[in-house]
């Protein structure tokens, strides 16, 4: 899995050289919270990996991650650190992918698979800046 | 490369690793244990979305593993009880805890404590659902037809009864073995018949518990101690009526009765499988109703047609069954084919010798059958009559909709 991503990557940078980086940040609809059987929790999974595979056979994929929800906070000059949760669970960030695409509106298209709108889930799509080198 | 998992290895895996962790830690944390689990499921399908385990079952049982020995230290922490589990080798104890063997031996542990006399029948199959099988509460509310509410507190009420009778996470004693198997046969059996019989809109879940009943009792018979004539005839019962599962609905999810449905739909292997379990069953001294109901779907499997049917061995099967057990469910079959048989006299009387009271939620078949008499009769406004009292009580939206067409066909 992990080797095909970066295959992929080489792929796509090899496709466009102007193609940029998107991030698609999934909000809401927390599965630690949402009690879902062991069945359903499966059975999103298999969405998940479907969409994963699709945009992996694009070779737009570059990487993501799950996260989970606990954290820590760590802010002002002194360090305080605090714990969390600091959001309503609705508004938690639950994930990411970073995908390659020209434009936004292509990256919306690619949201349209994200598995989780019937459990009040948002994508939120942002372009990556670039630093020059 | 091929990402599919096996169907329902979520909620296969959920019965087992409760059932190995209950026995480390004990039923009297059976709650931590379900959160503890539940937990492993949510991360795996967070952590799999990005990689994805060669072996997936593997991979879950090392996190339940993981969580088993977190929550160790834990309790460890709390109370300074456990020392059992947790001085000298308890590492190399856990792994062998692990093993398939042990694995099934925890899970039959955990079926026996579910169908344990203390919790009423009605408890037994929340909890066995539940803990063995998997479900979450708002399937077994659904597959139940119940509220959820309602399923909350009958596990409440089953996880209390196990902890105040300090009911012990153990097989039955040997003298208790038989009687203890009779009840674990009874709720897998129950738990069939809901799947089988209770037809809503919503099928997915009906078949699972056809599917779970399944594999309960085959897992059963996998231990000697538990096999006897009644458990090899129940599992040839199920494998007979799960074979014409299929053909039982049409393409609109409509009621297809027997009469009527597509004989070559009806699933070969399972047939073979049941008659295999049967032999086994007769190699044994016990008898159970399940030898017999087992028997009469064989006779219906045996029928190339429906004209083909044997009704007069069926009908003989019927009064064998009456004697061993008597009940009113078995006059009203008894009635259904003495009319198949053109014997309407009789089976006016067998009706009028049932209390309909006793039916309970078959009540409508009575009425059903009623109406097949009225009409064997001639007598068609009777018919009427009687389907729409059947209508009027039965409580599945299919069976409603299949008595409807029948009474417009009149």
């Amino acid at each position: 899995m992990r080797t095909s991503i970066y295959e992929n990557q080489k792929r796509s940078q090899l496709k466009n050289k102007d193609m940029k980086d998107f991030m698609m940040i999934f909000i809401g609809a927390n599965y630690e919270e949402l009690g879902l059987s062991p069945q359903q929790l499966q059975d999103r999974m298999g969405k998940w990996w479907a969409w994963g595979n699709k945009m992996e056979e694009q070779g737009i994929l570059k990487g993501g991650n799950a996260l989970l929800a606990q954290g820590k906070r760590v802010s002002g000059l002194k360090r305080v650190v605090s714990d969390g949760p600091f959001v309503e669970s609705k508004e938690l960030v639950g994930g990411y992918y970073i995908v390659s695409a020209n434009s936004f509106e292509e990256v919306i298209e690619i949201a349209q698979d994200f598995p989780d709108y019937d459990l009040d889930g948002t994508v939120e799509i942002r372009e990556v800046m670039k630093f020059d080198r | 490369m091929e990402h599919k998992i096996v169907d329902h290895l979520f909620r296969h895996q959920y019965g087992k690793m409760i059932a190995v962790l209950t026995n480390i830690f004990g039923l009297s944390h059976l709650e931590v244990i379900e959160d503890a689990v539940q937990d492993t499921f949510v991360k795996a399908t967070l952590q799999w979305r990005s990689e994805r385990p060669e072996n997936p079952e593997a991979w879950l049982m090392k996190a339940a593993k993981n969580r088993a020995i977190d929550l160790l230290r834990k309790i460890k922490a709390e109370k300074n009880r456990f020392e059992k589990v947790t001085t000298g080798s308890a590492g190399i104890q856990l792994n062998e805890l692990f093993l398939e063997h042990e694995i099934a031996d925890n899970q039959l542990r955990m079926i026996f404590v579910a169908c344990h006399p203390e919790l009423s029948l009605e408890e037994q199959i929340a909890f066995a659902l539940k803990t063995v099988s998997g479900f979450s509460m708002k399937e077994i509310a659904a597959a139940l037809l119940l509220k959820e509410e309602t399923i909350k507190k009958r596990l409440i009420r089953a996880r209390k009864k196990i902890r105040e009778q300090q009911i012990q996470f153990s097989f039955p004693a040997a003298p208790a073995v038989q009687s203890r198997l009779s009840g674990v046969l009874r709720v897998i059996y129950l738990i069939f018949n809901e799947g089988f019989h209770s037809t809503k809109k919503e099928q997915l879940v009906d078949q699972e518990l056809c599917g779970e009943a399944l594999r309960l009792c085959k897992l059963l018979l996998t231990r000697e101690a538990f096999r006897s004539g009644s458990s090899y005839a129940l599992f040839a019962l199920l494998c007979f009526h799960s074979a014409r599962l299929e053909s039982k609905t049409n393409a609109d999810k409509e009621i297809v009765d027997l009469e009527h449905q597509d004989r070559s739909r009806w699933y070969f292997p399972l047939v073979v499988l049941g008659n295999d379990a049967m032999n086994r069953a007769m190699e044994y001294p016990d008898l159970s109703t399940y030898h017999y109901e087992a028997s009469i779907a064989a006779e219906h499997l045996k029928a190339r047609s429906f004209a083909d049917t044997n009704w007069p061995a069926i009908l003989n099967l019927y009064e064998q069954l009456h004697t061993f057990h008597p009940s009113d469910s078995n006059l009203l079959n008894m009635a259904i084919v003495q009319l198949r048989m053109d014997q309407a006299r009789a089976a006016r009387a067998l009706l009028d010798a049932i209390d309909v009271q006793q039916l309970e939620q078959r009540a409508y078949l009575f009425h059903g059958c009623y109406a097949d008499y009225h009409l064997s009769q001639g007598d068609r406004e009777r018919a009427i009559a009687s389907l729409r009292k059947a209508i009027e009580l039965t409580n599945n939206a299919l069976e409603e909709k299949y008595l409807i067409r029948k009474l417009e066909r009149l």
